[in-house]
């Protein structure tokens, strides 16, 4: 006995010890991971995003701070279920780091809870009634603010802006994305606090992708001049001085970030003294960390766990970010299936499959199907609604196209051509699910559909790489996307994104060219007028609709687990932490 | 014996290299690192392009693989997209200690971003490790000594529980009773996930504290197969003549046990260990996963579905050297346990 109780000693010791050695908070950076669309299932209570975007007031300027009483520390644990690989704005793809950017970076505008457009770094959002943007739509006009500066107390100048852009186009930087950046034909500051834009054409989606977050012209100019790239910066990892509410402190790589309020915020002082990012990337692990409180924010949280969730005291937020479930199908005139050519055999598919179902029963009736890719914006054509579940119309107008049974072997066939699909998605439970379903309700009208899966990163693999969803190996593909939400614009429809060898990158893995479809999308693109661009988008959603170009299975909202402790939460789908400085805790 | 050693390390030379050539290949057929990028949306096309070839993703496979074995410093490189390469390389290669930069952490050199998950990695295992073979040690002696009693049958039958479990299924149930359940009963609790509260900091007793659920079931899992294993080796050895003559010349019944039965019976443990070693610095898996464990195991699942070929590359290297020298380490040890073992 005594012998065991040495050892469990020494075990003790030992284990002491080498947490000792551990590199105490040593902040370090780097994060791992991502792939696909995470997991994002049902709404309860949708967001709904309303009309048109209504700029709304700026914040008010900084005030003094209300108590300076050394009250105890607040600290907010968000649990996020992948680690940001980069923290610099125009270096990552990731939304788990991207949503950070209201947190400790300062976007010119972001959007509030309805996705209306509020003022940051700009007096107001350009328009063409305050002369913001030219009659002709080529120029947009920034005026900034004249008390924003950055978390060293460094002022926040016209120049910072310019040095963003030439930072996103200089070649020596392997940015993310260069869009909207590359459309400018010039960039100008009168003076430092006026940014002077110029499109080569009109630029609609402006509002929805310019100027997310900024680059401290004075921390990185000197980093570019000696190392000719930003590449490498520390900034990109350790961003130290920045413009938002709370200021990066540290990243222990595959642990945690903190975010300490701004001594030097100009906008109203933060509530919560500091954010705490944990990486926790396992889903049941999170909805154990959130119901024990050790987290008091979760994401992604899975549609099965929200009722226990609940039942802990934890809200739940639905917030709609554009994101649709949908099957996209591979019609090209050549490679593509014959059947999936004609209008009515499409349409068919869509009354057979009962997608109400999914939304029920998978999806716990927490979503509901897609009608458009322009669900819950102002972008959708209003008098649509869902295809019905009818098969004995769908046999109908199988029969009528000419697909049916000739050799009596439950698959229906015209000109020696079999009615048999390939289906593919990714390996998540819930598109295999909904595949099993489909090729069942399929089955009962004599269409045959061959199922398969891939791991995310080989199914997204682009066309150089034979990605099977790239290069047409698959007659129906299903996955989530959005637009430049809030924008509404999208590329999936353009003929000349249709990969090929010439242009391998292209995202119309549909390879669906409509020219009366593309013309339509040219010219929104270039509306910068919110009625008309409206009234396109309404044409484009019904033309998807009535050609089947795109079949919606359920809308596809952010869920947002909030802990009790959380006060004044609002989230947004565009900029989720809009608001975070008046977030307190209880 | 230096001869040996030598010769040993010269074979490991080809041996290495042949790893990471054919790693190299696999891992270029593991996905698109530009497909979606971690985010929620596929890339541009224009975006697309760009970054392949700044990334240096353009390249046929066999200059991926020189460059990330010699780098590139020796060339240029076309940045811009006007089809000169007119931009000196900048890269030296593994050879040179030069491990590329991570696709994922854009910037980031590769070898730091093992580094900073390797001291997490080795605090979990190595504490795991430890356990493991000091309680599967007495465990099995104890049932060996004391073959088919009640405390050996209970043994026995934990053993074959902890044996069949799945870990992530022991990580969750004790997750949710420790801590979940725990919470709710009104007990103290054990934390859920990470290494320490950020209330009150990264202090040795925390991440102790946060440590205790990871460990338990790593080990929970391993001590059943390693004290089977050495109930197994000890049965035998104890039954040798060898162990009846030094009982019989009255030597304590400790001395017998621990000096010449565990010595002799030794042998084959040495092995697993030796085996299992190396793989501690892979990390556990699952286990750094669900209790959000900041080590190597989370950092190459997370890398691999990114496709981030010079992180994936690094640690794989990594565990490769370091097989070859717990081998090494193994077969010494071997000739110093059993005198008879020569390598000449």
């Amino acid at each position: 006995m005594s012998k065991k109780n040495w050892l469990f000693s020494i075990v003790l010791l030992l284990a002491l010890i080498l947490a000792a050695c551990a590199p105490a908070a040593s902040p370090q950076t780097q994060a791992p991971e991502a792939t696909q669309p995470p997991a994002v299932e049902q709404p309860t209570e949708a967001i709904q995003p309303t009309e048109a975007m209504q700029p709304t007031e700026p914040p008010p300027a900084a005030q003094p701070s209300e108590t300076p009483a050394q009250a105890e520390h607040k600290v907010a644990t968000f649990i996020w279920t992948q680690e940001f690989d980069s923290l610099n704005p125009y270096y990552t793809n990731m939304w788990f780091s991207g949503v950070t950017q209201q947190i400790w970076d300062s976007w010119a505008w972001d959007f509030d809870e309805e996705n209306n457009p509020i003022p940051v770094l700009v007096k107001e959002i350009p328009s063409t009634d305050n002369g913001g943007i030219s009659a002709d739509g080529t120029v947009i006009t920034l005026h900034l603010r004249d008390d924003i500066k950055w978390s060293d107390g460094e002022p926040l100048t016209s120049a910072d802006f310019k040095f963003t852009y030439d930072m996103v186009l200089n070649p020596a930087n392997a940015v993310t994305s260069v869009t909207p950046y590359d459309l400018l034909a010039s960039l100008e500051t009168p003076d430092d606090r006026t940014v002077v834009m110029t499109f080569k054409e009109p630029y609609a989606p402006w509002l929805g992708t310019l100027w997310h977050g900024l680059l401290p012209q004075h921390v990185l100019q000197p980093v570019f001049d000696s190392d000719g790239t930003i590449d490498n910066a520390e900034w990109n990892r350790k961003p130290t001085v920045s413009a938002g509410p709370y200021v990066f402190a540290e990243w222990e790589s595959g642990s945690y970030t903190r975010f300490v309020a701004n001594e030097n915020y100009w906008g109203p002082k933060p509530k919560i003294d500091e954010i705490f990012f944990r990486f926790v990337p396992d889903d049941a692990s999170q909805v154990a960390a959130l119901k024990t409180g050790d987290g008091d924010l979760g994401t992604f949280i899975s549609y099965a766990d929200i009722p226990t969730v609940k039942d802990a005291g934890v809200q739940i937020f639905t917030v709609f970010s554009g994101y649709n479930e949908g099957w996209y199908m591979y019609l090209d005139p050549e490679k593509g299936h014959p059947a999936l050519q004609d209008i009515n055999v499409r349409k068919a598919l869509a009354m057979a499959f009962n997608r109400q179902k999914i939304n029920d029963d998978l999806l716990l009736g927490l979503t509901k199907p897609a009608v458009t890719y322009w669900d819950n914006t102002p972008y959708a054509d209003p008098s649509l609604t869902a295809y019905p579940f009818d098969p004995e119309q769908a046999k109908k107008l199988l029969d009528d196209a000419g697909w049916v049974d000739s050799n009596g072997d439950g698959v229906r066939d015209k000109d020696g051509v079999d009615l048999e699909l390939t289906y593919g998605t990714t390996t998540r439970e819930i598109r295999q699910d909904t595949q099993a379903v489909a090729q069942q309700q399929l089955a009962d009208v004599g269409v045959k559909l061959d199922l398969s899966n891939y791991d995310s990163d080989i199914f997204f693999s682009g066309y150089a790489e034979g990605g099977p969803a790239a290069t047409g190996q698959l007659d129906i593909m299903e996955w989530s996307d959005t637009t430049q939400f809030p924008d509404p614009e999208v590329a999936y429809w353009l003929c000349s994104e249709i990969p090929s060898a010439d242009s391998p990158s292209g995202t119309n893995w549909q390879a669906i060219c409509d020219p009366e479809l593309d013309q339509l999308f040219q010219q929104e693109a270039k509306q910068v007028d919110f009625a008309a661009r409206q009234q396109t988008f309404y044409k484009i959603s019904k033309m998807i609709y009535d050609k089947v170009y795109w079949l919606g299975l359920w809308q596809d909202p952010d869920i947002w687990a909030v802990g009790s402790r959380l006060q004044n939460v609002k989230l947004s789908g565009a900029t989720p932490f809009f608001n975070i400085a008046e977030w307190d805790l209880k | 014996m230096t001869r040996y050693i030598i010769r040993r390390i010269l074979q490991a030379i080809p041996l290495l290299f042949l790893i990471s050539v054919v790693l190299f290949v696999l891992m270029q057929n593991m996905g698109d690192p530009l497909a979606t990028m971690g985010g929620r949306t596929m890339t541009r096309k224009a975006d697309r392009e760009r970054l392949t070839r700044q990334l240096g993703l353009d390249q046929p496979i066999y200059m991926q693989y020189i460059y990330w074995l010699v780098g590139n410093d020796w060339t240029k490189v076309d940045l811009n997209g006007d089809g000169i390469a007119n931009t000196p390389g900048r890269r030296l290669g593994i050879l040179r200690g030069d491990f590329g930069t991570s696709l994922v952490n854009r910037g980031q050199p590769a070898l730091q971003v093992i580094w900073d998950r390797l001291p997490n990695t080795l605090l979990l295992m190595i504490s795991a490790e430890f356990i493991i073979i000091v309680f599967s040690i007495l465990i099995g002696i104890y049932s060996a000594l004391r073959q088919y009693s009640l405390t050996d049958h209970v043994i026995t039958a934990v053993s074959f529980i902890g044996y069949s479990m799945p870990i992530f299924f022991i990580a969750l149930v004790t997750m949710y009773i420790f801590s979940v359940n725990f919470k709710r009963w009104g007990l103290p609790y054990l934390p859920t996930v990470g290494m320490f509260d950020p209330q009150v900091g990264k202090t040795p007793l925390q991440v102790l504290w946060h440590m205790i659920l990871p460990v338990f079931s790593i080990a929970f899992i391993s001590l059943a197969g390693y004290s089977r294993y050495i109930r197994g080796t000890m049965l035998e050895v104890m039954g040798q003549d060898y162990i009846r003559t030094a009982k019989s010349k009255g030597i304590p019944h400790r001395d017998v046990i621990f000096i010449h039965a565990l010595k002799n019976a030794s042998l084959p443990i040495v092995t697993i260990v030796g085996l299992d070693l190396p793989l501690l610095l892979g990390g556990a898996v699952v286990t750094e996963r669900i209790f959000a464990w900041p080590g190597m195991g989370r950092l190459f699942l997370d890398h691999l579905s990114r496709v981030d070929t010079p992180v994936i590359m690094g640690i794989l290297m990594l565990i490769s050297v370091a097989v070859v020298v717990f081998q090494l380490i193994t077969d010494i040890t071997y000739a110093w346990l059993d005198p008879r073992i020569r390598y000449e």
